[in-house]
């Protein structure tokens, strides 16, 4: 509760109002040889086979204003080859709101979409001592474990924009999460453009949305369960579900 | 239990009272920021993290001041961090307070060397570590060429001085000693480690200051510090090996081995696989043979020919027809060999691979084939024995060679060569029988042929995309050469047994060369219309030369029969054009164009090389060819493609040739000078459902071709008193003709993840007309095939499967109605997989098939039963041991049964049998000690 008391006290203190585009990267290989409960042949064979070519780059878009992030895919292709080959792309869409420290979430899981109305949990961050730049910001390293999926994610925030949001739905530091690591490269989401513009009706709620209205804990109820049915089928858990 | 939770309560009750008494609960953290100089340092983020894990509890900001405070947080231990873009990371101990406020006064902050925050952290976008006085570098983030030393790559480290001489400086203070691995590297000598040492070898660089050597000696820290440096050492090379070998022994003389072999690192991989047998493995298996391709297995689908029907950006596993993969078609008994080298090179920008392949098999093979052919009124029906021996060898090279020339221009060269062997030997007897099946006369051919050949095949890609997002070019070439010799010695006898007995005899000896090129170009050109709208154009090249001489004589010192020897040339040039617009939006993709193409042939025939041609043909066909496809991919996993295509295809050289083939003197095959294009429209359909959460699917699909113009082979059937019956073949057009197969599948989990159905089917029809003795005859066929199967995961320790299929094929010749057939077969199958103690497998599978057609009186069952027991021995599963037993019944032959234009047939051929057999195989990287529930990825 405290730290929810904190976040609404950053976006005070220094105003960013903006879009930041990030270029998400997903490693199929990585992907696979990070599920411990496939046998350490199936694994090393897939990274044997595919090693090099298994990698694919999205843009993901974060609007950013005082307090209040949204994120989302973005329209914008990433891959050179794609020719423009459209794909349809699953609903993800991600408000948070840390005055009131609310959550509202439009996700599409094994091909249904929930709307999750709930108040912030922030993941239980670990902070490390590590610095490096991203995207012409010095940031700071954190650490978390999600224990339902299985991720070991890394989290790079800049220490100069207050303001807790981040991308996918990572939050709760100090300062704006610009790039995250999933599982060792898995999937590396990284902030690629920032612009700092004055924000209109990018960031409102569709006037409709349809999907089912659930609470966080059941729509963690809903992966936990798919998470375990992989397992005892010994299949990879990611099709049909978000990394 | 229950006691020891109680007197924990009660303790931690206690404390926890105790602790009141002492000290408040809540507590407010203040300081105020400075840095070396003094001076305040605002906006510097400070957290609160748990100490026993630095998890985060609390955060905030520092005033325009530099001070902040924590008001109201819970009084317990911290550790406090205060980071800022300028400064190092600052972090100290606090204690809970015995006060309500706990005021730190000042904490400093030491500023960030300006070279390490310009160069480390900005330019070269490494993580730099800090912790306490120790930077640290990630040695892997700069790029250093092959083969450099530590020296080299310190050189590129920012913040980090190298002189000539290899004196190592930073922080403008020297660099003393160097450690590996936290050890002393060949004495005291940095220079011996930096000079010696292969940067690819170190995963990091850390720089710190050490007590001085003084202070260490006498144990009073005397504040002097030098700086010291430590390569840490990359914890492996991602590199190792894995291969497995296996030696089989059985009954009947069976025996077989195979071995394979690969190693790797991060940017190489080699493998060896070799083969042996006499248990008709005619080659690798597909997962062996994906191993050995490696990174090549899978190829972006590069073949270089844009435009309609030319699957651009697929996949495709890398195959070709006489592969060392598996392809034993069931019938009779061989013995294989064969080995390969692959080389693969992978880096971010290059991808390089060479292999070679040997292969070889030997054919033994009887069979025995019963036919009947239908002519207006009658019918006649022949009984043939085939007893051939066959060799094939091929040598393959393949390489390919993909380079990123830099991010918007790819370059793709790509060279395989064969070198086939083939020797065959056959003898066949062909009893011709009437309508009472009486016999009219029996063919006998000892035939045997031999070829040699070799074939080039070339391809270079050149792919640039434009500045302007969405445009992009694409230019191929290829050159493809092929030759190949052969010599065919045909001796045939014919006896009679209508009117009077005799017996003719004829003997033939054919050379055959045959020689062709290719010369291939296309390219291809998109430009966004808009974001939605693209418009692709496309242009094809191809010209082809080839050159078929045959000569037929009696022997090796007679001169060419004329009639039967041919030389002829023709030069083929293909040049099409085409043009689409492509909708892209949403997850709908549509694209509608045509193409005009034009195809010119150009054909010369002559008695032989020497002498002058006697005859010309020049054909020039030109056409329209529309073309559209869509694909759309619904909401909630459904997706629906749809195309649409009309081709033009041109008559084979050898069809346009009037000099008929008589290698069997009774089938007789002409070609036809009027030949005409074939002309084909095709659509297909697809849907596709998944359900990602019950991972129930569903698919349905079909495909219709129906034909304006046809190519069909007319026959001429007679009975010629002195010869037999004769049958001449001659390619002819024919309007009609189509085709329609629809087909289905689905999947439904009944119980997740233990109890799977599967039901799979197909329904197809066709028409296909052809001239019979001058009358139109139409066959068709409809016919339909379902499979219903059955899953069972019970335990992960059983895996039961159970499958039952059926297929029908209704054929009907309009010329003898009465001769419809039905061809039926039904097809049970169940399998067993049953890991019954730690490290021991039973698997089992039962296959029983039933061929019938009543009409033609062929009823034939044949239930197959394998099954094998195995063990896993040794340290890390190493060794397996395997007894298994082929075929407990003894019943195995292979049973074909088909009817087409004019004829039914059915074959049988003896192949191998029961056997059993013991193998031995060794696994460097181990077995699985459990069952594999999925083995398809």
């Amino acid at each position: 509760m405290m730290l929810i008391a904190a976040l609404a006290n950053t976006g005070k203190a220094q105003p960013v109002e903006g879009r930041i585009r990030y270029l998400k990267t997903s490693n199929w290989t990585k992907m696979i040889s990070a599920v411990d409960y496939l046998s350490k042949q199936q694994r090393e064979r897939v990274t044997y086979m595919w090693g090099s070519r298994s990698e694919w780059k999205q843009y993901t878009e974060m609007y950013l204003k005082p307090g209040n992030t949204f994120y989302k895919d973005s329209e914008e292709q990433a891959e050179a080859d794609d020719d423009g080959y459209s794909w349809r792309r699953d609903e993800y869409s991600i408000w948070r709101n840390f005055n009131d420290g609310r959550i509202i979430d439009m996700i599409q899981l094994l091909g249904k979409v929930y709307i999750i109305e709930d108040t912030l949990k922030p993941q239980n961050w670990k902070i490390l001592n590590d610095i490096k730049e991203v995207a012409g910001h010095i940031c700071m390293n954190a650490s978390w474990y999600d224990s339902l999926k299985q991720q070991s994610v890394i989290a790079w925030f800049a220490m100069d924009m207050p303001i807790s949001g981040g991308p996918e739905r990572f939050c709760g530091l100090p300062g704006l999460i610009l790039e995250v690591d999933i599982n060792d490269g898995a999937m590396v989401i990284t902030a690629d453009k920032i612009e700092l513009k004055p924000i209109t009706t990018e960031m409102d709620l569709p006037k409709k949305m349809k999907g089912k209205h659930v609470h966080e804990h059941d729509y963690f109820a809903v992966l936990q369960k798919h998470m375990k049915e992989r397992k005892d089928s010994e299949e990879p858990p990611f099709w049909g579900i978000r990394y | 239990m229950r006691k020891i939770s109680i007197i924990l309560i009660l303790t931690l009750t206690f404390c926890s009272l105790f602790s009141i008494a002492q000290s408040p609960s809540k507590v407010t953290i203040k300081s105020a920021i400075k840095d070396t100089s003094n001076a305040e340092v605002p906006f510097a983020t400070v957290m609160l993290l748990n100490p026993k894990d630095s998890t985060l509890v609390n955060f905030t900001t520092s005033d325009g001041n530099g001070l902040f405070s924590f008001n109201n947080v819970r009084n317990i231990p911290y550790l406090l961090k205060i980071s800022h873009v300028s400064y190092l990371p600052h972090q100290l101990m606090i204690t809970a307070s015995p006060t309500p406020i706990n005021d730190l006064g000042v904490v400093k902050v030491k500023p960030i060397s300006m070279a390490l925050m310009e160069v480390v952290v900005k330019a070269a976008k490494a993580p730099l570590r800090i912790r306490g006085d120790t930077v640290e570098y990630d040695a892997t983030t700069f790029k250093v060429p092959p083969g450099s030393t530590v020296e080299d790559l310190l050189r590129r480290l920012p913040g980090i001085e190298v002189d000539a001489e290899g004196n190592i400086k930073t922080q403008g203070k020297d660099v003393k000693r160097i450690f590996v691995d936290g050890k002393t590297f060949f004495g005291d000598d940095p220079k011996s480690v930096t000079k010696n040492l292969g940067a690819e070898a170190i995963s990091k660089v850390q720089v710190y200051d050490e007590k001085s050597e003084q202070s260490k000696l006498t144990g009073v820290d005397d504040g002097t510090k030098e700086k010291a440096m430590n390569l840490e050492l990359k914890e492996e090379f991602k590199k190792g090996s894995f291969g497995k070998a296996t030696i089989a022994g059985g009954t009947d003389e069976r025996w077989a081995s195979r071995a394979n072999y690969n190693r790797f690192n991060e940017k190489n991989q080699l493998s060896f696989i070799g083969y042996a047998n006499n248990i008709n493995q005619t080659g690798v298996n597909w997962e062996d043979y994906g191993e050995f391709k490696g990174q090549n297995a899978f190829n972006d689908y590069d073949n270089g020919d844009f435009g309609f029907n030319s699957s651009r950006g697929g996949m495709y596993f890398y195959s070709d027809d006489d592969g060392p993969t598996n392809r034993f078609d069931g019938r009779g008994f061989t013995k294989n060999f064969g080995a390969g080298t692959n080389y693969n090179f992978n880096n971010k920008k290059t991808k390089f691979n060479a292999s070679y392949f040997y292969n070889q098999t030997k054919l033994n093979l009887d069979q025995y084939t019963f036919k009947q052919t239908f002519m207006g009124d009658s019918s006649f029906y022949n009984d043939d024995t085939l007893s051939q021996d066959d060799f094939r060898g091929n040598h393959t090279i393949a390489s390919r060679y993909e380079k990123e020339l830099d991010s918007n221009n790819i370059l793709i060269v790509k060279a395989n060569v064969r070198f086939s062997t083939s020797s065959t030997g056959d003898m066949k007897t062909q009893l011709f029988s009437g309508g009472e099946q009486l016999p009219y006369n029996r063919l006998s051919m000892n035939n045997s042929s031999d070829l040699n050949s070799w074939t080039v095949t070339s391809a270079s890609i050149f792919r640039h995309r434009f500045k302007k997002k969405g445009r992009s070019f694409a230019i191929s070439a290829g050159y493809n050469i092929s030759q190949s010799d052969g010599t065919d010695k045909l001796l045939s006898w014919n006896e009679f047994f209508k009117a009077q007995t005799f017996t003719d005899q004829i003997r033939k000896l054919n050379s055959r060369v045959n020689d062709a090129s290719q010369l291939k170009s296309s390219m291809l050109f998109t430009e966004p219309l808009s974001k939605i709208w693209y418009w692709e154009s496309f242009y094809n090249f191809s010209m082809s030369n080839n050159g078929r001489d045959r000569q037929v004589r009696k022997d090796e010192n007679s001169v060419p029969i004329e009639g039967l020897s041919t030389y002829y040339t023709s030069d083929v040039l293909y040049n099409r054009l085409g043009s689409s617009i492509r909708y892209s939006n949403k997850g709908l993709n549509v694209a509608a164009g045509a193409a005009a193409q034009q195809l010119r042939l150009d054909g010369k025939y002559a008695i032989d090389k020497e002498h002058s041609f006697y005859d010309t043909i020049v054909r020039t066909y030109n056409n329209w060819t529309p073309n559209v496809s869509a694909s759309y991919q619904l909401p909630r996993n459904m997706w629906l493609s749809m195309n649409y295509s009309y081709e033009v295809n041109e008559p084979d050289i050898s069809d346009l040739q009037t000099v008929p083939n008589t290698d069997n003197p009774l089938y007789r095959s002409e070609g036809n000078l009027d030949l005409q294009p074939e002309r084909i429209h095709s659509v297909n359909m697809n849907f596709n459902y998944w359900n990602p959460s019950s991972f129930a699917s569903v698919g349905i699909g079909g495909n219709y071709g129906a034909y304006d113009r046809n190519i069909v082979y007319n026959q001429w059937i007679e009975v010629i008193d002195t010869l037999g019956i004769l049958t001449i073949t001659k390619p002819g057009n024919v309007d009609g003709g189509s085709r329609l197969n629809s087909y289905f599948w689905s999947s439904f989990p009944v119980i997740k993840t233990k109890f799977t159905i599967d039901i799979n089917g197909s329904i197809f029809t066709s028409a296909s007309p052809a001239y019979v003795n001058d009358v139109l005859n139409e066959t068709k066929s409809k016919g339909f095939n379902i499979d219903f199967g059955i899953n069972l995961t019970p335990t992960p320790k059983l895996i039961v499967s159970i499958s039952q299929n059926m297929s029908i094929n209704n054929i009907t010749y309009s010329i003898r109605e009465e001769q419809n057939q039905q061809i039926r077969s039904y097809e049970s199958y169940a399998s067993i997989k049953w890991q019954f103690a730690k490290k021991s497998f039973f698997e089992s599978n039962f296959n029983y098939t039933i061929y019938k057609n009543e009409k033609f009186g062929f009823d034939q069952d044949m239930p197959i039963w394998n099954g094998s027991v195995r063990r896993i021995f040794g340290k890390n599963n190493k060794i397996e041991v395997r007894l298994a037993a082929f075929d407990l019944l003894n019943k195995r032959v292979y049973i074909s049964q088909y009817g087409s234009s004019n004829y039914i047939m059915h074959t049988n051929a003896p192949t191998l049998a029961r056997y059993y057999m013991l193998s031995l195989t060794y696994n460097i990287k181990g077995f699985e000690d459990k069952l594999k529930k999925n083995n398809f990825w």
